[in-house]
């Protein structure tokens, strides 16, 4: 468990909305799971911060992104589940090629420097 | 933001809570999975989450709205300190809710009267058009016909130009045969006000011929009144004058102005309009015009044309208007006349409540700076926590403006019970009477004053608190009470207050002398036990004056031996009568010729039959009064008053002389001297007056008077019944006591004292409470000094003289601050009082040396306390 933390949580933070709508796309998950999909698939470079999970959770059902519901999670227990709403699908469509945008942008300008990183 | 979550939030917190909850559950069984035992597995789980108090914060946030919180937490917080504190809440909400109260009713009616518009179109352009001759001040002589059609015809800046005037005529067709009063009016008339028929329609110019079918308008009152409002009223027909009247139309509900008319008719229909003689005579004045402005014409620019045509008018007939001087006329805006009674007094007593309501401030900021004093040291605390002056400062609105919507709600209502009382009095003043209530203007009144008030009261305190030093917190916050500058203030404040309750004092106390002159006036007659009612008669059926004659003598001799009668009289006027119409005119005198180009004397008639004097128990100074012999065909005969025979025949006695009445080619003898009477009003003088004998000249319009033996009202209707025995159809009108239309002269003058008065002891109050409540609090925090100074020899005498001399300090200074703006502030007063002037110094004199004992007095409670001071008990306790 002890995983070192990465540096940059502010950034995770930005995005923490779109990737818990991308998480979403697979099917309706509690919580615990959305954390743990996070993690895995970024090769647990990302921890959630439980502390901006929930907030980000609450503010996406706030404005009809997502929708919760109780239900009963694959080990038996209480837990609440959250699914996209067709409002969250095209919210996530926006930000999703918003961040592909800013991703290409960050690319052209970091270019160089990666490249004289790789070149050392 | 979603707005319904906020008052969701305790929901929402409870859920994810429950979720957080879950997750560490969930982990915990993957951590437990991975291998680690239960406690170890919970504790990295909870490790992991962190602290779930944080995002339960974080949500609860989300959840709120800002301001909105703040307000939420600063209400509760001033309710639970206003609370804590409940003497100087209840206080100060009665306080300013009196104040409100007294202010919101007044406006209530100035909303009413003077603010809101009138049923007319375009009301600003509407004039009443007016001569005015020097004699007669102010007051409109009239216009004759040929007077009217100059105006008429020769001016240009009008686009509608009316005739307008009033009479009563009998009305039979109802249930029983009525006097309505009736405005005869040219078909412009109602173009002029711009009034649309609420049914039918209006006079047309060919209802203005001569042979045009006789024509009716019925006012809404009175249709209302005597038709319920039936619509079937229209084309029913009623006689009057002798002719068919048919209705025509309803108007929609209009003041009464210019006069309570229930019904209309174009001037074809009057029969004293139509007569040859009043058209042709320039001298007759009995009608008024009413004319709307052209637009951009304006009033001075139509006073100009005017003048013009009456420079002109005078000049083509010397003779009608021989020595007139300062012959002009104007045209006067109809809101001017509908309101310029009202005016001057509401906008006194708004002043007066509005002076009370500022007392009310004073009194309550230095209340509030007391408990804020005491609380320093409360603040201080607040502001070493953290909190921020302007945080602070806002806490202290919210409690004042708490208090003042408390204040609020209690002065609306006062305010509707007290505007409901203040229409009867209004309708005194002005027709517009019937507007007064409570409307969205009155509530927004009410409202933002006392929110200005609470602001008002509010500065001083949060000043202070923002001036709070952390210091309080070592010395309990007492000590602040003490700084000179706050002392200085107080009685900064203290002074203002005097001053302003001594202008209101004096208001009131000028309304009071006023008053007491009316009441002790002496009216030249006994009123107790006379009874009044008018009898106009059907002129069509009572042609000839031994008709009209013979039916006063039926009346006065079945009246006088009925029992329980003393005496009773036909005149032309009951005297004191507020509808009484002026009746004078010029009167030669034998023996005193006058120099060429000098008027006529002018002097007031009045027609009496033998016994008016006894009735009206006015006494016989010299000769005799009317007898059964002076008839019609007997040498004519007067009575001349007092005034007028001291007047003209300073040095001899009147009886014997002969004097020539305007209109009468005969000379007729003075027999009696009678005293004078005041016939118009208490607070106008006696003018020269004639009376003359009724059988000599008989009258159409006249009074009945009956002095009765007990209550008068008893008799009214048996009088009435008598009447009709003699007429069926003659109506009685105005059946009512000379003591109720005296008291009717007095209700205005005693209504507005009686409101100043308890305006004026508010303030009296309220002032009184400020200057022992200030000096009471320096006591308190001077006990040590005061104790000190015992302790080194000071008697008790020297100290009730510093303290009485600290007390009165302010109030002196007060009372010249005052008496130096009443002498401006009453100016405004002139015309509502009578025998005296508005800087009158014995009232001044008695206001002051009031406010200085009852101040002394208040003071003296203080300066006993300080007094018994015990000094050891007071040094061993600091």
């Amino acid at each position: 468990m002890g995983k070192a933390k990465p540096a940059n949580n502010d950034m995770l933070r930005g995005t923490l909305d779109m990737m818990v709508l991308r998480t979403l796309i697979a099917g309706d998950a509690h919580g615990h799971t959305i954390a743990k999909i996070i993690e895995r698939t970024s090769d647990d470079v990302l921890e959630v911060e439980q502390g901006s999970l929930y907030p980000s959770l609450h503010r996406l059902e706030n404005r009809g992104w997502v929708s919760s519901y109780w239900g009963l999670s694959e080990m038996n227990r209480r837990a609440r589940f959250y699914r996209l709403t067709a409002a969250g699908r095209k919210q996530l469509r926006s930000e999703v090629s918003r961040w592909q945008q800013m991703a290409k942008a960050i690319g052209l300008v970091m270019g160089e420097t990666m490249n004289e990183g790789g070149g050392e | 933001m979603n707005p319904r979550r906020f008052f969701r939030r305790k929901y929402w917190d409870a859920e994810r809570l429950e979720e957080m909850q879950s997750f560490i559950d969930h982990e915990t069984e993957d951590n437990i999975a991975c291998g680690m035992n239960a406690v170890e597995a919970r504790r990295q789980a909870c490790l992991k989450f962190g602290n779930p108090q944080k995002v339960r914060e974080e949500i609860w946030r989300m959840n709120s709205i800002e301001p909105l919180q703040t307000l939420l937490r600063d209400l509760r917080y001033a309710w639970r300190s206003l609370l804590h504190n409940p003497g100087y809440t209840l206080l100060a909400i009665l306080t300013l809710g009196l104040g409100i109260g007294a202010n919101t009713a007044i406006f209530t009616v100035i909303n009413g009267v003077l603010l809101r518009p009138l049923p007319y179109v375009r009301e600003g352009r509407i004039v009443h058009v007016l001569q005015t001759e020097q004699k007669t001040g102010s007051d409109d002589l009239g216009l004759s016909v040929q007077e009217y059609s100059d105006y008429r015809d020769q001016s240009h800046s009008f686009s509608d130009f009316a005739e307008y005037h009033s009479m009563l005529f009998t009305l039979l067709g109802t249930k029983t045969p009525e006097r309505v009063v009736t405005g005869v009016v040219s078909s412009k008339f109602f173009d002029v006000l711009g009034v649309k028929p609420v049914l039918g329609r209006l006079f047309v110019p060919a209802d203005e011929k001569r042979d045009a079918a006789p024509v009716l308008v019925l006012s809404y009152a009175y249709w209302m009144k005597e038709f319920g409002g039936d619509p079937g009223v229209i084309g029913r027909t009623f006689e009057m004058n002798d002719r068919v009247h048919t209705v025509v139309g309803v108007l929609p509900p209009l003041p009464d102005y210019p006069d309570a008319n229930e019904i209309y008719m174009p001037v074809s229909s009057c029969p004293y309009r139509m007569d040859p003689d009043m058209i042709r005579n320039r001298d007759m004045r009995m009608i008024s015009a009413y004319a709307r402005l052209k637009p951009g014409v304006s009033l001075r620019e139509a006073d100009a044309e005017l003048n013009g045509i009456t420079a002109r008018m005078a000049k083509a007939w010397p003779k009608s208007y021989n020595g007139w001087k300062a012959f002009a006329a104007s045209a006067i805006p109809v809101r001017q006349e509908l309101t310029h009674g009202a005016r001057p007094t509401f906008l006194a007593l708004l002043g007066a409540s509005g002076l009370v309501l500022l007392l009310a401030c004073a009194n309550l900021a230095n209340l509030a700076w007391s408990r804020q004093l005491r609380r320093s040291r409360e603040i201080a605390i607040r502001m070493a926590t953290g909190a921020s002056t302007g945080r602070i400062m806002r806490q202290l609105m919210t409690e004042s403006l708490l208090v003042a919507l408390a204040g609020a709600a209690i002065g609306l209502g006062i305010a509707a019970a007290g505007s409901k009382l203040l229409v009867a009095y209004a309708q005194r003043l002005t027709p517009l009477a019937g507007g007064i209530h409570v409307d969205v203007w009155v509530l927004l009144f009410g409202v933002g004053s006392s929110l200005l008030a609470g602001l008002l009261f509010a500065i001083l305190p949060a000043i202070v608190a923002s001036r709070t030093r952390l210091t309080a917190l070592n010395d309990g916050g007492e000590r602040a009470a003490g700084s000179e500058t706050g002392t200085r203030t107080r009685n900064v404040l203290v002074a203002l207050q005097v001053a302003l309750s001594f202008v209101l004092l004096t208001s009131a106390g000028l309304m009071m002398r006023s008053l007491y002159n009316l009441l002790s006036v002496d009216p030249g007659f006994r009123p107790a036990q006379v009874l009044s009612m008018q009898l106009s008669l059907n002129w069509t059926k009572y042609k000839k004056d031994s008709d009209q004659l013979n039916f006063y003598h039926q009346v006065l001799d079945r009246a006088e031996s009925m029992p329980g009668v003393q005496g009773a009289s036909i005149s032309w006027m009951a005297p004191l009568n507020e509808n009484n119409p002026t009746f004078n005119g010029p009167v030669k005198l034998q023996g005193q010729p006058l120099p060429a180009g000098t008027p006529a004397p002018n002097v007031d008639f009045e027609t009496a039959s033998p016994d008016y004097f006894r009735v009206l128990g006015v006494p016989v100074l010299a000769g005799r009064t009317f007898t059964e012999s002076d008839g019609p065909q007997a040498p004519p005969v007067l009575i001349v008053n007092a005034r007028m025979a001291r007047h003209y025949w300073p040095n001899e006695n009147a009886i014997g002389h002969r004097l020539q009445p305007g209109n009468s080619d005969k000379w007729w003898t003075v027999v009696g001297v009678v005293g004078d009477v005041r016939e118009y009003g208490l607070d106008k003088a006696p003018s020269d007056t004639v009376y003359v004998p009724l059988d000599q000249n008989p009258i159409q319009n006249a009074h009945l008077l009956v002095r009765t033996r007990s209550d008068p009202m008893l008799l009214a209707s048996a009088m009435a019944a008598m009447i009709h025995q003699i007429d069926p159809q003659q109506p009685v009108t105005q059946v009512r006591t000379l003591e109720q239309m005296r008291a009717a002269q007095l209700g205005t003058p005693r209504v507005t004292a009686t409101l100043l008065s308890l305006f004026a002891a508010a303030a009296l109050f309220i002032t009184i409470v400020g200057v022992s409540g200030t000096l009471a609090l320096s006591v308190a925090r001077r006990s040590r000094e005061i104790g000190i100074r015992m302790a080194l020899g000071a008697t008790r005498e020297n100290i009730l003289q510093v303290v009485l001399r600290q007390g009165m300090q302010p109030v002196l200074a007060g009372l010249v601050l005052g008496a130096l703006v009443s002498l401006f502030a009453t100016r405004a007063m002139t015309q509502m009082i009578f025998g005296l002037k508005p800087d009158d110094a014995k009232t001044f004199m008695g206001i002051a040396a009031l406010f200085f004992v009852v101040a002394l007095v208040s003071c003296a409670v203080p300066a006993r306390r300080a007094m018994h001071i015990d000094p050891m008990e007071t040094l061993r306790s600091e």
